[in-house]
């Protein structure tokens, strides 16, 4: 048992479920290649209206639990915004007028834009990831990356592999950490204590390479990668469903250009 | 679910063929000829001189001390060795028709599957249909015979139902069950099982073993079963292949004859002996060299542990001091509570549940339980490395009674509070040679970590590790390991030892080593808490605390354990073996004809 906090993941099936992931890849590219290229607040603040809205009704995730498994992306959108407003140039230039004024402190308006503005987009750019990433699990990803992008199964499926991994070198250097507490052996002084997480991370260099190995023989024991012809026991099909997100999905990604223009 | 599925058995028949290149293989002959293999880079032969037969459908046990070259036998007959392994080969080595050298590694690996020891280093996908389905479609099954062929292989194991359950969420036996139907599902002809159950605990070992005695009986594939629980493996096995501890065959033969004339020679090697061959009942057959708790001697290197006759397990009364009070507590835990976290659509469930240990000076106490009953998170709260929602922990360092939180306590007194020795004892490494390794803990008492140290000489000296100084930590064998990193830890002299399954995956003579050296500390005084799975390992401790689902669920002496665990079923943690399968065909098979002996 694991004392991680479990994924994100749908609870019930919905709208954006039932889509090719390589579709919500593709517009959920888009709205973030607008997100960045346009200036100014109103297009990410539209935009994470329309992620806000297919959030609620569309994804199948429990609401209760984005907020706080979000959290600090919210505290990152947050705390980039105001040192955006501080530091902003217009809050010198006395042609600009000031919108508030504490002593030695002056925020003008176009700083205030700018900060908000990149809040905004922070935003955007985690709740369109979680649209895109977390309404599927990643064997469906990997399963349309492969059958209908032709990306090498070889690559697809050795990631999903490698991921099984990672919670386990997670349990190894807790385990490292609990060791070198327990001895006795954590340094204080700065660079003593970078000395020790180098070693720590030679040792788990080493466990990563053994578990990588043995999961290596054992996918070749079951006949992984011998340049046959793979069969398909997961299809993703593209259906009539996912050309009409494209049009949607895309038709907004360019009313959103359109906006930032105007 | 299949239907036609026998009852008892729980194995559904194959179904014929289907499609092309997707059939059932024939049960293949093996045919070892002088074969050996070295590997490289490797001084000397992993595997040296084997000559054996095994005829279709039968089951082959192998047995040998570690570093005997069973791991490397079960690679070469699924054609990892040489293929995917780089080495030296000699001899011959066929699997039916094929002659595993010449042969593609994918034609080898489509009649032969291979099930490893770690689960979770052998599953590739998140979902548990998916895993059954990946080494199908690796083989280009067409879709709707991998549909029919998925649910059978997970019947065929017990797992019939868990196909969108996930692989992470499973128990370690379930794992271990899902990668045999892996291996199942492509219907090869020979089944090879690389220590399948060593990590497990003993109801998923159990579990395992009931589905390999289904198998077996089905008769339609030959296996290969590497193991060192020879107890449950042996009802299953035709016949038995003995290696020593340089990789050399020392027998073969039916198990009758193989007990018959080489019990001592194993004994001497230090593997593990089928209780049936020595006679000796479940709480004689404990690890080697558990001595009663009363002072042992420091006793060192493992000459004086090999072939020990075990002494039966004291009573809790051994456990007083020599003016007969108790010995004083060391280490106190009350009320430990703990939650794991809310899951998807779950309540959270306890990790601990009001649990209350207390180790007193110069105990060895087994904490025993199944997976996720909360052992290893109790060694973690002991530690002081996982908060707890409620209760508390105290220790003590040898002068005082426990009254410190060793959540709160500077490191170096902490050090000398507790020591702690994971299953994986590489984890804690820190040191280039095994002398630095132990000089490393001196500053704990606060000198510099200094190889040359006399006290690290005489703590390698005295638990038998002096040869070792010089060597790379990384390099030494498993069982040097976890003696080295305990005799680590232990120079800081900690009054309470914390240990993570010590004699997992060791032979008895690596086991008896272990022991012996955890003996000599506790005639010190240091008071040793061990999580294990291992029952042998049960009657070289002084008391049992077993926990389920978080809570204590027993805690008293371990001929009281043995007798009644509190765990149903209950069979699995006496060690008694595992009821196989209805044979009804046993007496035929007792002696293969055309075998040679």
């Amino acid at each position: 048992m694991s004392f991680l906090p479990a994924p994100l993941e749908p609870v019930r099936p919905a709208l954006l479920t039932r889509l090719s992931p390589t579709t919500r890849l593709v517009v959920g590219t888009a709205w973030l290649a607008v997100a960045v290229i346009a200036a100014g607040p109103r297009v990410s603040f539209a935009l994470s209206l329309v992620a806000v809205v297919l959030l609620v009704i569309a994804s199948g995730l429990p609401l209760e639990r984005v907020p706080t498994r979000l959290a600090p992306l919210w505290l990152a959108a947050l705390g980039l915004g105001l040192l955006t407003v501080l530091v902003n140039p217009s809050n010198g230039d006395p042609t600009v007028v000031a919108l508030v004024r504490a002593g030695p402190l002056r925020v003008t308006g176009p700083a205030l834009e700018a900060g908000i503005a990149i809040a905004l987009r922070l935003v955007v750019i985690a709740l369109v990831s979680l649209l895109v990433f977390a309404t599927s699990d990643p064997t469906r990803l990997a399963d349309a990356l492969v059958q209908q992008w032709r990306v090498p199964y070889r690559f697809a499926y050795g990631t999903l592999a490698a991921l099984r991994i990672v919670p386990l070198l997670a349990a190894d250097w807790a385990a490292i950490t609990a060791v070198h507490r327990l001895r006795g052996l954590q340094r204080r002084s700065p660079w003593g204590r970078a000395a020790e997480i180098g070693g720590s991370l030679l040792v788990l260099l080493v466990s990563a390479i053994r578990r990588a190995e043995r999961m290596a023989l054992a996918m070749d024991a079951r006949g992984f990668d011998t340049g046959r012809p793979r069969g398909v026991y997961r299809p993703v099909a593209l259906r009539a469903l996912d050309a009409a997100a494209l049009v949607v999905g895309l038709a907004i990604a360019v009313a959103a250009l359109v906006l930032a223009a105007i | 679910m299949s239907a036609g599925t026998p009852s008892g058995s729980g194995i559904s028949p194959d179904p014929e063929p289907v499609g092309a290149g997707t059939g059932r293989r024939a049960a293949p002959e093996i045919v070892a000829e002088g074969f050996g293999w070295t590997y490289r880079g490797r001084p000397r032969p992993s595997l040296a001189g084997c000559t054996f037969r095994v005829p279709p459908g039968r089951v082959l046990l192998v047995m040998g001390p570690s570093g005997s070259g069973k791991s490397t036998l079960a690679r070469a007959l699924t054609g990892l060795v040489p293929h995917e392994l780089p080495g030296t080969w000699t001899g011959t080595l066929r699997v039916g028709e094929l002659d595993v050298a010449s042969t593609p590694a994918q034609v080898v690996s489509g009649e032969a599957g291979i099930v490893f020891q770690e689960p979770e280093s052998q599953l590739v996908m998140p979902r548990v249909e998916d895993e059954v389905a990946f080494g199908l479609e690796n083989r280009g099954w067409d879709r709707a015979a991998m549909q029919r062929r998925v649910p059978e292989a997970l019947e065929a194991v017990g797992l019939a139902g868990f196909e969108r359950r996930s692989t992470a969420g499973l128990s370690g036996g379930e794992q271990q069950r899902l990668a045999i139907a892996d291996v199942l599902a492509p219907m090869p002809g020979l089944l090879v099982l690389d220590e399948p159950t060593a990590n497990l605990d003993p109801p998923g070992m159990e579990r395992v073993f009931e589905r390999l005695a289904a198998l077996a009986a089905a008769r339609e594939r030959t296996m290969v079963i590497v193991e060192h629980r020879l107890d449950a493996a042996l009802p299953l096995a035709d016949l038995v292949l003995v290696l020593d501890a340089t990789g050399r065959q020392l027998a073969f033969g039916a198990p009758d004859e193989v007990a018959g004339r080489h019990v001592a020679a194993l004994e001497r090697m230090g593997s593990w002996i089928p209780r049936a061959w020595h006679g000796r009942s479940a709480s004689e057959d404990a690890v080697p060299g558990g001595e009663p708790a009363a002072a042992a001697p420091a006793t060192g290197g493992s000459a004086s542990v090999v072939g020990a006759r075990p002494v039966p397990a004291s009573t809790s009364d051994a456990r007083r001091a020599s003016d007969g009070r108790p010995a004083d507590p060391v280490l106190v835990i009350e009320g430990a509570t703990l939650r794991y976290p809310e899951s998807t659509g779950g309540a959270s469930r306890p990790a601990l549940l009001d649990v209350r240990v207390e180790l007193r000076a110069g105990e060895r106490v087994a904490l025993v339980g199944p997976n996720g009953s909360g052992k290893s998170t109790l060694l973690f709260a002991a530690a002081g490395l996982r908060r707890l929602e409620a209760g508390r922990v105290r220790v003590g360092d040898g002068t005082r009674p426990p009254d410190a939180d060793p959540a709160r306590l500077p490191a170096r007194r902490l050090a000398r509070s507790l020591g702690l020795v994971f299953q994986n004892p590489e984890l804690g490494f820190v040191g280039r040679t095994c002398a630095a390794e132990v000089a490393a803990s001196l500053v704990a008492l606060g000198s510099l970590p200094d190889p040359a140290d006399p006290r690290v000489r005489a703590a390698l000296e005295a638990f038998g590790l002096e040869l070792l100084a010089d060597e790379d930590p990384f390099r030494i064998s498993e069982g040097e390991q976890r003696r080295l990193g305990i005799v680590a830890v232990s120079i800081a002299r900690p009054p309470v030892l914390l240990l993570d399954e010590p004699t997992f995956a060791l032979d008895r003579r690596g086991a008896g080593a272990v022991v012996a050296l955890l003996d000599g500390l506790r005639g010190e005084g240091q008071a040793q808490l061990m999580a294990t799975h291992d029952p042998r390992l049960v009657p070289a401790c002084d008391r049992v605390v077993a926990l389920d689902a978080g809570r204590v669920v027993f805690d008293g002496p371990p001929q009281v354990f043995l007798a009644d665990p509190p765990y149903r079923p209950a069979a699995p943690w006496r060690d008694t073996g595992t009821p196989a399968a209805p044979r009804t065909d046993r007496a035929s098979r007792a002696a293969p004809a055309g075998v040679p002996a």
